[in-house]
This record gives structure tokens, C-alpha cells and sequence, in this order.
């Protein structure tokens, strides 16, 4: 060191000092406010959309948090993780919310972070609960908690396609649906005084709505290159469309029962308004069925059947459709070969899809024959119920008349369990006719084939037919 | 002045007393007091002297049990110096300031009051009469962090007193203050040492040293050097020093005459303050011959 | 519920600390002998002597004014060092409080739970680390900047230096607790939203002893497990002969409540095998029995509300119905013709004829519960079912919690001072933090390892296996490293023993915390002396040590 003397030195340094400032300023430099001449560091931080103020709601209290924590974030972050394990082992759930909300604060942006808490609270906690209005509080929980994932990061189409699952399928297919479906159009929480949680289903609408638009919006930020790491992007795409159709369904099962006691409530109704009302809410609900299936085979041969995706099939990169008919295939083939390969490409991500019998149920629905067959039967249970036979009877009758041009004009309906059940139950109230008024039914019926096919299972489907009777 | 050595009674008793520093693994760093032995007798005014880094700190500290001996024994009032109920008659005023910041000039005497488990009456009577004594009174709400260094010393001697103490401790008393201060300090000294007190004081004014004290020690790198009587010391033996005023030229050539008659040889010349010339010619010494004790007229004057 | 009311055992802790202690005194005196004898031979044993000599004089010539006047002196010196400070950081964490407690939509019991958590822990976790600094930086810097000399040349003994020390700390302490758990307090009562106000409420509650029949009617410890990890609670299952069974003793009329009716309260949980009807919680029945007269009444069947609890509100003059039947549901009571207290509650003490032990105490009430629904299953722990007496204000059990934090901060001054005796301020920081980190969160595994209850042996042995890729249960070949290894690892597992009894207990100090986060009073005897007995367990020992510390201590020494 006694080569320098005290003022080369201090020259010395302050040259160190300035070297490093060149790294230092070109990592870190901040945007200007066009966003340009920034450093290294802001430049990516908006690349990689990481900047706090590009993913919506600033998070003061986050870093309150790392201030108060001095950098030692991650360890922080495992402590709450093995704390909340623990919470839930323990079953303190109150704690454990507290505790996972605490996590996100440090980690608002690990995807796997929210999507594993927000699973955690709508499917582990949920079913640890007695009551069902308890579970259906923590599916809340789970969905509020995903879409304050979705806020903080915007660009992320998983956890939007996480959010439209806890509105769709945990919501409407769950064994709680009846129940589930039911709260999500009035809360059974008496603060909202029998109305929407307004956090939770601001525009009260169906459950299967709120999730479709839930995969719309997954599908559009998708679309804009944020990869979905979820499932094959033929799969993936198909929810939007897979959600109107849950929806019809959904309404062909629940919407009368649904729609009626939502008129009904807190109305004393004489048995003739009852009877009035219920033909109204039937002919509303066999139109706005009949329309959402409709819409259904829109979404799903329009909409989704025409999204072109790249594949890579036994080797092959190709271009297909799930909707493609033999002109649109040779119109892209140049050779045969490459037609083949097409045709076999269509087929199997059809296959995967289940492409082809959505859309032949689809299409049969929106058929106005159909929509009478489902709401016929309806009102043939209906009867059932108030013992009116006769009238039952004339009701399944027709019923079963259509359902056997149904399944003439749509064979590869067969096997669609709810369109068989509905034709059974109308074979069962037909017979039953006969056999209060003591009489032996004709052994020649429509639907005779179908009946005589699943004759090991009738047992069953007279249990879920007495089960129709069941208050709700 | 002088009292007669079969009634003096020792309060200090240092015998062969050695302090080794040592670092933090046991080894040694610095002997910073080597074999000293020494007494103090009740009521006299000790200075001890030495220039820095002699060993008088340290022995203050060995004294008062803030440092504890490597060899050798200390009795204090009679008492080991490791047991604490001998501060009871003991006062200390130290070296530099070490009082509580934030306490007022009456806190800080009312809370040394109590450690002396004085009663709250008796602590507010000492208060009174110490704040006056050293005249302070007007500062007495003032936080010491506001004081000067010549109201600091007054204040930590007011400390240093506030249990009547038979033997007083000061290290460096006149550090930092005026003249008039100075004065008064060296005022009060004489004052205690009348009430019949015994003091012992380190300290670099020679002149104060020379004023005040009965007997002096001088310290070097850690070993005794010189031990006395003040004046003792600064007579020498084979030196007459006459001593007039207002002497006429006529009656200094008579003086002059009759002196070398008698074939003397002389130097005519003023007084000189010689306490430093001894200290100087003490240290110079001890440089030149390490371990040597210079000159211990007091230890020939016990014998004698 | 997630606590156990087990009450802490005095007399064994008594018997634990003499051991302790006696271990430690031992060590040092063995250790300081060694030293001094073999420095300084036989001189150094009389020095010995007169040090402990001394010593002992120091101790019996105490003066409480000389303690008050350190304690007021570092009492003093904390404020001018602006330790309240602190409060400005408490009020900006409770500004922004709520954006970290976003559970509004919980339901009520839930709300109270976390946001009395919160307060109380903020408190705690504020106040730990400023006393905690207080004190680690007291002693050591009087000794720097040396106004301790001034000190040390009085009268004033070091032991008394050491108390005055704690006093006044402790004193700092407190003062700064006790507004931080006023304005805690209204912070609760401010910010807790409308519904969840009036769960702010602290049980009385008498707890019974648990006994199990399994589904043959046989006794059993347990019930079954159904798959849970943690194993507190245990199952009964639906429509067999499996009972939990609850002995209530001590028994009188002073349990009913102001309407005279007994309240029974329970956190049954529900497991169900198959859904079941889903639109109806589980039902479950209570039988109360004599076990002098062996007098069954069974009550009507009410339906389990999980992790919520229900209060079942048992009138004084019973009907009863059919037992263990679903049509209890639906079928009337017969009319009243039992008391509760008269009938129910045993009048001598039921006695085994053979081994003349009492088995039930006069004044014994059982409460066998019983799950009606086939195929689900109950499940409960002992705190799950209590006799809730009426309820105390909110606040008496908001005090308990923060007596306490106090405890605990106390031990944290002992600690600090102690430390702060022989190491300098940020040395006696950082083992003070240790010692409040691992009392807090390792003591658990401690005493896994100290029990010998962790798989795969002490140190040594689990290095040679992780490195070997050896399981725990694989054998260890046999040799002499072998024996070597267990040695070693024996006599580490001692040590650790040793530390493991060292390092407080801390979970005690948070019990009545946890006892009120969930809505409940906690006797005294629960709530306040095990923390009293540790700190009082700590401080004597800990200001001997610092005692002994700063007496051996040169202070000029730097």
C-alpha cells in the first residue's frame, strides 16, 4: 500500500466507487416517466411484468412487511407455511385463514402460491365442515381469495381458469350443487339478508355464467401469449363453450325447482296461483333452456370448433380444427397422406375433447321437440306428485313418443345417462298408470329397446325416480 | 504540621501490591504496578504523583476493588478491599465525570444519598449543606449533561462527600477548573483535612500537590520511586537557602562578604517551585536506572 | 378447542428446579474450586472462602432503599433513552391493522379470535424486543461509559445492582404494557365489527374427565381415529354401543346458571362416512347418569354445529326420552319428573366393594354422549364438553393474558440482566434472543431428542446415517466406533438434558392467551402462577448468577 501516497489513494477509491456506479446505474436506473432510458432492471421488471404498479393494486402493507422483516422474507414465508400446515391439522381455521393471508402478503406473486391456498380453502377445508351453508362459505373463500390472485397478477391465465373451476364444476357439480347452486343466488348468511354475496356474485347471475366468463377472460390473456401451464391448449380452450353447456344442463336440472321457490318465497300462494305459477316458470324455463342449449352448440362448433391450434401429432406439426369438415381437411391437404393425417389428427383431439358428443347434444337440445320431451316429463312428475294419474299419464305418453324420435334422429345420444333417465322415468309413470287402475301395461311401449337394454338396472332408477319426490 | 510517627495510624495499607493486565486469552499485556508498598495515616493529605501510565489510576482502582491485585495485599479502614462495606466511610471523586447524565444536581445527590441508605431527612439536610459548599445551589435543577467541567468537579466532589467520609479518594481534583476554582478546591482539601480526614489524591499540579499535601509518593512504570514528606523532600541536605525580603544591595554585598569568609561557595538567585524540579529529575532518573528507589528520607525519618 | 386444560403440576416442577438448580450450583462451585485452586494452590482456597464468605454477607445486608434508588435510576435512564419510542411503532402497526386482519366475512367467534390474537401477540411482540434491548444494553454501558464506579464505590452491594437493575426494567416494562394493553383493549372494543361484539365473552368453564365405551360397549382410552394427523381428538361411532363419557365432579347447584338451568356446551366434531342427509347436521344425544343410583335421563337429541360448538341449554326439572333412538327427534318429552341436582348428582361416593377406592366422588355427574346417525362418527377431546357457568366479562380474562405477557416479560428482564452481567450488550442481545427464540419454538424437539423419543439416535449417529443413507431403523453394524459413537452421543444427549431444563418454557406465559383467543376464563391456578412460578423459578437463580458475575468482574477491565 506504500506505493501510493494518502491522496492517490483516496483517487484510487473514488475511482473504485465510480466503476461500480456504471453496473449499479445500468442494472438500476428507474423508468423515466415515458418508460424509456431505464436500467437493466426496470427494463425486465416491465418484460416480465413484475412491476408492483403494472399488476393492479399497489400492496402497502406488503412492504410494511419486508421492511419490518429486513429482507428476511423467505424464511418468513416458511415459518407461516409449516404454521398454516399445522393450523390445519389442528383444524383452527380461523388461524389458518389469517396465517395464509399473511403468506400471500410476502409471495403475492408465485401463481402456485395463490392457486395452492385457493384450492386449499374451496375443496380441503370446505369438506372438514358439517354444515353445508359452512362449506359453501369456504368454496367463497377459495373463489374471493383466487380473484385477488387474478388482481395481482393480471397476466396470469391460470389462476383465472382456477377461479371459473370454483365457479363452475366445485359450485354446480359438487354433491352439495342442489345446495351450492341455491346460496350463490342467496346467501344463506344472514348479513346479506337472503341476497347475493356481493363480493362473491356481484351480478347474480348463474354460477355456470360467472365461469364462463371467468374462462373467457383466461382464453383472452391466454390468447395474448401468457401460457397457460395447465392442460393441453385444446383442452384448456374448450371452457368457455364446456361452461354454456353446464349451464343448459344445469338449468334442465335444477332451473325449475330453482326459479320457482325463488318466486314463491315469502309469498302465500293459493293452490291455483301455485298451479299458475308453475306453468309460467315452466314455459320460461323450457324457452331459456332450450335457448341456452342453443347457445351452447354456438360457443362450442362457432366459437371454440373453429379455434385452429398446432399440433404435434405422431410427429407430425399440423394445423387443425375441432370442426372440420372432409372440404376444409383436402383443402389443406396437399396429398393424401397429409389429408390422412389430418382426418386422424381431427379425430383423436376430437376423441379427446369429447368434441363430437357435446356437439350432437348440443344440437339436439336446442331442437324445440326436445325442449317439449324434458319439460313434458317435468310436468308429468308434477301430476305424479299431486297423484293425477291420468293427467300424468297423458304427459308420459308424449314424452316417450318423442324421446323415441330423439333417439332415432340422435342414436349416439344413447348413452347420455340423463337423456336415458328422463325416458325411463316417463316408461315408469306410464306404467304405473296401468297398474293403480289394476290393469297389466301394454307390452309394446317407445323406448321399449332402451328399457329392455338396462332392465339389470331398473332397481336404480326407481330409487332415483322415488327420489324425485323427496322435498327438495 | 507534622505529627509524631508513633501516633499515626495507618487507614491505608498497600503491601507488595502488583497489578498484571492480562488480554482476553491470560496473557500478559502490561504490569502495570510492580511490588508497591505504602501507607496512608489518618489524617494526612497523600498525593500521589507520577506521569501517565505510572500505576496511580490503577492503584486508586485496586483501593476501591474496581480492579482486583494480581499479588499482594490491600487494608483499607482496616477492611479487604473486595468488601463493600468499607465504602461506607469512603468517599471517591473521579477522575473525570462519570456521573449519571440525566440526573439534576439534587437527584444526583439524594440517589448517592440512598446508597448510602441514608434516611430521605439526613440525605436533604447533606444535600443542602454540599450543594453550598461547593456552590452549586443555583444549578440544582439543572441536568449534569448541562454542567461545565469546573461544575462537574463540584458536583462529583459534593458526591464524593455526601457521607461524611473519613477517608476521601480524589483523582485529579483540580483537572479542569480556574484559578478561583483551583483555589477553592484546594481550600476545601485543607478544610477536611482539619475536621481530621484523611485524603488521598493523584494528580499532575504539582504546585497543588506542593500546596496541599503532607507526604508525597512518586510513581514510574509501575514501581515506587520516591516516598516523603514534601518538605523533606525539597530540602537538600547540603544547600542552605536564606530566605529575606526587601534585602538593600548594601546589606546583600555584607551577606556576600561574610560568606566568603567562611570560604562557601554561593549563588545568589529567587526561589524556585522545586517540587517539579523533583518530579522532572525523578523521572529522568528512573529512565536512566530502572528499578532503582531513589531517595526515601520518610522511611529515615520513621526510623529516626 | 385446540387447549388442554391439564393444570401444571407444582410439586413436580418444585422438584425439577431444586434438581436443576442444585445441578448448576453444584457445577459452578466444583468449576470455581478447580480454577481457584489450581491457579493459585492453597492460597486460592482461602480466597475462595473468604469470596463466598463475603458473598453471603452481601446477601443478608440487603437495603430495599438502596434497590429502589437503582431501580428509579434505571427507571430514569430508560425514558431519557426514549424507550417509549416504542409506542409510536404500536400505534402505526394498529393504524394499519386492519388491512392485515381481511377476515370480516368469518363468522363472529372466528373475528374475535383473531383479532383478540392479534392485539395481544402485537403487544408481546413489541414489547419482548424493547425490554429485551433495555435491558441487554443497561448494565454494559454504565460499565463503559463507568457511572457505575460512582456506584460500585458506594455502599451499594452488586447484588443489589442486579435487582435494581431488574426492578426498574421490569418497572419500564410494565408501564409501557399497561398502556399498550389499555389501548389494545379499546382498539378490540373499537375495531371488532357489530355481530362479533357480543362474543367477546369469557366462559366459565367446569371441565369432566373423559372415558370412552368402544362400539361394543367395552371400555376403551380412546375412541377411534379416522384418518386426522393430530390425535387429540378421538371418534365415537353412530348407532353403536360407542360412548364418550364425561364425570363431572364437585358438583352443586353454584353451576346452573341465573335461570337455574345447567348449560352444557360442547365443540363436537362431525366425520361422516357417507353423506348421509345432507340438509341435517349430525345428531347426538346426551345421557345424564347417576352413578350413585345409576338413574339414566336421556335428553333430546340435538344436532352437532362444528367447529363452532353449541351451547345446550339442560333445564333443572327433566323430562326424558327414548335412548339412542332417531325418533328421540320427533317423539316428546315425558313430563318432568327429574332434578337435575337432586337426581342426578351423586350424594356419597361410590366405592369398588372389593378394593374399597372410591371410584366416583360424592357430588359426580356423568354425561355419556352418543352419536344417533349410522355410519358417522363424533368426535371429541376432553376440553370438547364442559359445564359453562356464567360468563365473566371479556375483560377479566383480557387482564389474565396480559398478567401474562407481564411474566413473561419479566423473565426476559432476568434473562437480559443476567446476560448482561458477563457479556457485553450485543453479545448478551443475541443470547437473550436465542433463549426467547428456542423457548418459544424448540423446546418441543428438545424434548423429543432428551426422551430419546427421535428416530435415529443422537449427533453422531445421525451424521454416520445421513451420510450412509441408513434409515432410522436399520441396525448399526456393532464395533467399537459404534459403541464409541453412542457414548458420545449419551453424553451430548445429557447436556442437552441440562439445556433443555435451562431454557424456559415460554408456552405457559401464552396459555391464558390461547384460553381467551378461543372465548374462555382460565383459573388462576392455570392462567397466572405457572407463569409466576417460572419467573420466580428463573429470577432466583439468574440474579445469583449475575450476582456472582459481576462481583468476579473487574469493571475497569476493558
Amino acid at each position: 500500500m506504500n506505493r501510493f501516497n494518502s491522496q492517490q489513494r483516496k483517487f484510487l477509491y473514488l475511482g473504485g466507487i465510480l466503476l461500480l456506479l456504471i453496473p449499479i446505474i445500468s442494472l438500476g436506473m428507474p423508468a423515466d416517466s415515458k418508460g424509456e432510458a431505464a436500467g437493466v432492471i426496470a427494463r425486465q421488471r416491465q418484460e416480465y411484468d413484475l412491476g408492483e404498479s403494472d399488476l393492479g393494486k399497489i400492496d402497502p402493507s406488503s412492504a410494511a412487511m419486508n421492511l419490518v422483516l429486513l429482507g428476511l422474507r423467505g424464511v418468513a414465508a416458511n415459518v407461516l407455511w409449516v404454521q398454516a400446515e399445522e393450523q390445519k391439522n389442528h383444524k383452527d381455521w380461523a388461524a389458518m385463514r389469517a396465517t395464509t393471508e399473511s403468506i400471500i402478503r410476502l409471495q403475492p406473486h408465485y401463481v402456485k402460491v395463490w392457486e395452492y391456498n385457493g384450492w386449499n380453502l374451496a375443496y380441503n377445508v370446505s369438506v372438514e365442515w358439517d354444515a353445508v351453508s359452512d362449506r359453501y362459505f369456504w368454496v367463497k373463500e377459495g373463489g374471493k381469495f383466487l380473484q385477488e390472485g387474478v388482481n395481482r397478477n393480471r397476466n396470469s391465465s391460470d389462476l383465472l381458469w382456477h377461479t371459473g373451476r370454483i365457479y363452475g364444476p366445485k359450485i354446480g357439480l359438487s354433491d352439495e350443487a342442489r345446495f351450492f347452486r341455491r346460496f350463490f343466488r342467496a346467501d344463506p348468511n344472514p348479513i346479506y339478508e337472503g341476497n347475493v354475496d356481493p363480493e362473491f356474485n356481484p351480478t347474480d347471475e348463474d354460477n355456470y355464467l360467472v365461469a364462463k366468463e371467468w374462462f373467457t377472460r383466461a382464453n383472452d390473456i391466454e390468447g395474448q401469449g401468457n401460457r397457460q401451464t395447465i392442460m393441453d391448449r385444446s383442452i384448456f380452450r374448450s371452457y368457455p363453450a364446456r361452461s354454456q353447456l353446464d349451464y343448459a344442463s344445469a338449468l334442465q336440472k335444477y332451473g325449475f325447482n330453482e326459479e320457482y321457490d325463488r318466486r314463491a318465497a315469502n309469498t302465500k300462494l293459493t293452490e291455483e296461483q301455485q298451479a299458475a305459477m308453475q306453468l309460467e316458470v315452466r314455459d320460461k324455463l323450457r324457452e331459456q333452456t332450450r335457448t341456452a342449449w342453443e347457445q351452447g352448440f354456438k360457443d362450442w362448433t362457432q366459437s371454440y370448433g373453429q379455434e385452429e391450434y398446432t399440433v404435434d401429432y405422431r410427429g407430425d406439426i399440423l394445423r387443425i380444427r375441432m370442426e372440420m369438415t372432409e372440404e376444409a381437411i383436402k383443402d389443406l391437404a396437399k396429398t393424401p397422406t397429409d389429408y390422412r393425417k389430418i382426418a386422424d389428427a381431427v379425430m383423436a383431439y376430437q376423441n379427446m375433447t369429447n368434441y363430437r358428443y357435446w356437439r350432437t347434444r348440443a344440437l339436439c337440445e336446442a331442437e324445440p321437440d326436445t325442449a317439449e320431451a324434458h319439460w313434458l316429463l317435468f310436468a308429468a312428475v308434477e301430476e305424479y306428485r299431486k297423484q293425477n294419474f291420468e293427467k300424468a299419464h297423458e304427459h308420459a305418453t308424449r314424452v316417450m313418443a318423442l324421446l323415441e324420435e330423439i333417439f332415432k334422429k340422435y342414436p349416439e345420444l344413447e348413452i347420455e345417462e340423463d337423456m336415458v333417465e328422463d325416458g325411463i322415468t316417463a316408461v315408469i309413470i306410464w306404467q304405473n298408470f296401468y297398474r293403480f287402475n289394476g290393469e297389466r301395461p301394454p307390452t309394446d311401449f317407445p323406448l321399449k329397446r332402451i328399457y329392455d337394454e338396462r332392465a339389470t338396472q331398473l332397481p336404480e332408477y326407481e330409487r332415483k325416480f322415488n327420489r324425485r319426490f323427496l322435498p327438495y | 504540621m507534622s505529627t509524631s510517627g508513633a501516633s499515626r495510624e495507618a487507614v491505608i495499607e498497600i503491601r507488595n501490591l502488583s497489578k498484571i493486565y492480562r488480554d482476553f486469552w491470560g496473557r500478559k499485556k502490561v504490569r502495570a504496578l510492580n511490588s508497591l508498598s505504602l501507607d496512608v495515616y489518618k489524617g494526612e493529605v497523600f498525593g500521589l504523583l507520577g506521569p501517565n501510565g505510572s500505576g496511580k489510576t490503577t492503584t486508586l482502582k485496586l483501593l476501591l476493588g474496581l480492579l482486583f491485585p494480581t499479588e499482594g495485599e490491600i487494608s483499607i479502614l482496616g477492611e479487604p478491599a473486595s468488601n463493600v462495606s468499607k465504602n461506607e466511610r469512603i468517599g471517591y471523586l473521579p477522575e473525570e465525570s462519570y456521573l449519571y447524565r440525566f440526573l439534576n444536581a439534587e437527584e444526583t445527590l439524594d440517589f448517592y444519598g440512598r446508597l448510602f441508605d441514608m434516611p430521605a431527612s439526613v440525605r436533604k439536610e447533606r444535600t443542602e449543606k454540599l450543594l453550598d459548599l461547593v456552590k452549586i445551589s443555583h444549578a440544582r435543577k439543572r441536568q449534569l449533561k448541562e454542567y461545565s467541567k469546573g461544575m462537574t468537579r463540584r458536583i462529583g466532589l459534593a458526591q464524593a462527600l455526601i457521607n461524611d467520609p473519613d477517608l476521601v479518594l480524589l483523582d485529579e481534583p483540580t483537572s479542569g477548573l480556574d484559578p478561583l476554582g483551583n483555589r477553592d478546591m484546594k481550600d476545601l482539601i485543607l478544610d477536611l483535612k482539619k475536621q481530621g480526614k484523611t485524603i488521598l489524591m493523584c494528580s499532575h499540579l504539582l504546585a497543588d500537590v506542593q500546596d496541599v499535601c503532607d507526604r508525597i509518593a512518586i510513581l514510574y512504570g509501575g514501581e515506587l520511586k520516591v516516598l516523603g514528606r514534601v518538605e523533606d523532600l525539597l530540602k537538600s541536605q547540603n544547600q542552605t537557602q536564606i530566605l529575606s525580603s526587601q534585602l538593600t544591595p548594601a546589606a546583600l554585598a555584607e551577606v556576600e562578604a561574610v560568606l566568603k569568609k567562611h570560604d562557601a561557595s554561593f549563588q545568589v538567585d529567587h526561589p524556585t517551585a522545586s517540587l517539579e524540579e523533583l518530579f522532572l529529575r525523578t523521572v529522568q532518573e528512573s529512565k536512566e536506572r530502572p528499578g532503582h528507589r531513589l531517595v526515601t528520607p520518610d522511611s529515615k525519618s520513621q526510623a529516626g | 378447542m385446540d387447549f388442554d386444560p391439564t393444570p401444571f403440576n407444582f410439586a413436580a416442577a418444585g422438584i425439577n428446579w431444586l434438581l436443576i438448580v442444585g445441578v448448576c450450583l453444584g457445577l459452578m462451585t466444583v468449576v470455581s474450586l478447580l480454577v481457584m485452586a489450581g491457579s493459585r494452590g492453597t492460597r486460592g482456597l482461602t480466597m475462595w472462602t473468604d469470596e463466598v464468605g463475603l458473598m453471603a454477607s452481601d446477601l443478608v445486608s440487603l437495603s430495599p432503599r438502596r434497590i429502589f434508588a437503582l431501580s428509579q435510576l434505571t427507571f430514569r435512564e430508560a425514558i431519557r433513552r426514549r424507550a417509549l419510542l416504542v409506542f409510536v411503532v404500536f400505534g402505526i402497526l394498529f393504524m394499519f391493522a386492519g388491512w392485515f386482519l381481511s377476515a370480516s366475512t368469518l363468522a363472529p367467534e372466528f373475528q374475535v379470535k383473531v383479532y383478540v390474537t392479534f392485539v395481544l401477540r402485537a403487544i408481546s411482540w413489541l414489547i419482548l424486543p424493547v425490554v429485551l434491548l433495555l435491558s441487554c444494553w443497561g448494565l454494559p454501558e454504565d460499565i463503559k461509559q463507568r457511572s457505575l464506579h460512582t456506584v460500585v464505590t458506594k455502599p451499594a452491594r452488586r447484588l443489589e445492582i442486579v435487582l435494581g437493575r431488574m426492578f426498574g426494567f421490569a418497572f419500564v416494562g410494565t408501564i409501557v404494557l399497561v398502556v399498550m394493553a389499555v389501548v389494545g383493549g379499546f382498539w378490540i372494543k373499537r375495531q371488532l365489527p357489530a355481530v362479533a361484539q357480543e362474543q367477546l365473552t369469557c366462559r366459565k368453564p367446569v371441565f369432566g374427565y373423559l372415558a370412552f365405551k368402544d362400539r361394543e360397549g367395552n371400555d376403551a382410552a380412546k375412541g377411534i381415529n379416522v384418518g386426522d394427523i393430530w390425535e387429540f381428538h378421538s371418534y365415537i361411532e353412530g348407532a353403536t354401543k360407542a360412548r364418550a363419557i364425561w364425570t363431572f365432579i364437585n358438583l352443586d347447584a353454584s353451576v346452573l346458571d341465573s335461570d337455574g338451568n345447567l348449560r352444557l356446551e360442547n365443540r363436537f366434531q362431525a366425520f361422516r362416512s357417507h353423506k348421509g342427509d345432507m340438509k341435517r347436521a349430525l345428531y347426538y344425544q346426551y345421557v345424564l347418569v347417576n352413578p350413585q343410583t345409576g338413574l339414566r335421563v336421556p335428553i333430546p337429541l340435538k344436532t352437532v354445529n362444528e367447529f363452532r360448538g353449541r351451547t345446550d341449554i339442560i333445564p333443572r326439572k327433566l323430562g326424558k326420552v327414548a335412548e339412542a333412538s332417531p325418533a328421540a327427534a320427533d317423539e316428546a318429552e315425558t313430563a318432568a319428573a327429574y332434578d337435575l341436582i337432586d337426581d342426578l348428582v351423586s350424594k356419597e361416593a361410590v366405592v369398588d366393594p372389593e378394593t374399597k377406592n372410591v371410584i366416583y366422588p360424592a357430588g359426580t355427574m356423568l354425561v355419556e354422549v352418543l352419536c344417533i346417525d349410522p355410519g358417522q362418527y363424533l368426535g371429541m377431546a376432553r376440553p370438547d364438553l364442559f359445564i359453562r357457568t356464567p360468563d365473566l366479562s371479556f375483560w377479566v380474562g383480557y387482564v389474565k393474558a396480559v398478567l401474562g405477557i407481564e411474566m413473561m416479560l419479566i423473565l426476559v428482564v432476568v434473562l437480559s440482566v443476567t446476560a448482561s452481567t458477563f457479556v457485553k450488550g450485543p453479545v448478551a442481545t443475541l443470547l437473550t434472543f436465542c433463549l426467547v427464540i428456542i423457548g418459544q419454538t424448540a423446546r418441543e424437539f428438545m424434548a423429543k431428542i432428551v426422551n430419546n423419543e427421535e428416530a435415529g439416535g443422537g449427533v453422531f449417529e445421525s451424521i454416520y446415517r445421513l451420510v450412509k443413507h441408513m434409515n432410522p431403523t436399520t441396525d448399526l453394524p456393532e464395533g467399537t466406533a459404534t459403541t464409541v459413537m453412542r457414548f458420545v452421543d449419551s453424553a451430548l444427549v445429557n447436556l442437552m438434558w441440562l439445556v433443555y431444563n435451562i431454557i424456559p418454557d415460554f408456552s405457559f406465559f401464552t396459555r391464558s392467551l390461547s384460553y381467551l383467543s378461543n372465548g374462555f376464563d382460565v383459573n388462576v391456578a392455570t392462567a397466572v402462577y405457572p407463569g409466576l412460578a417460572i419467573t420466580l423459578g428463573y429470577f432466583i437463580p439468574c440474579v445469583l448468577l449475575g450476582y456472582f458475575c459481576l462481583r468476579t468482574r473487574e469493571l475497569e477491565a476493558k
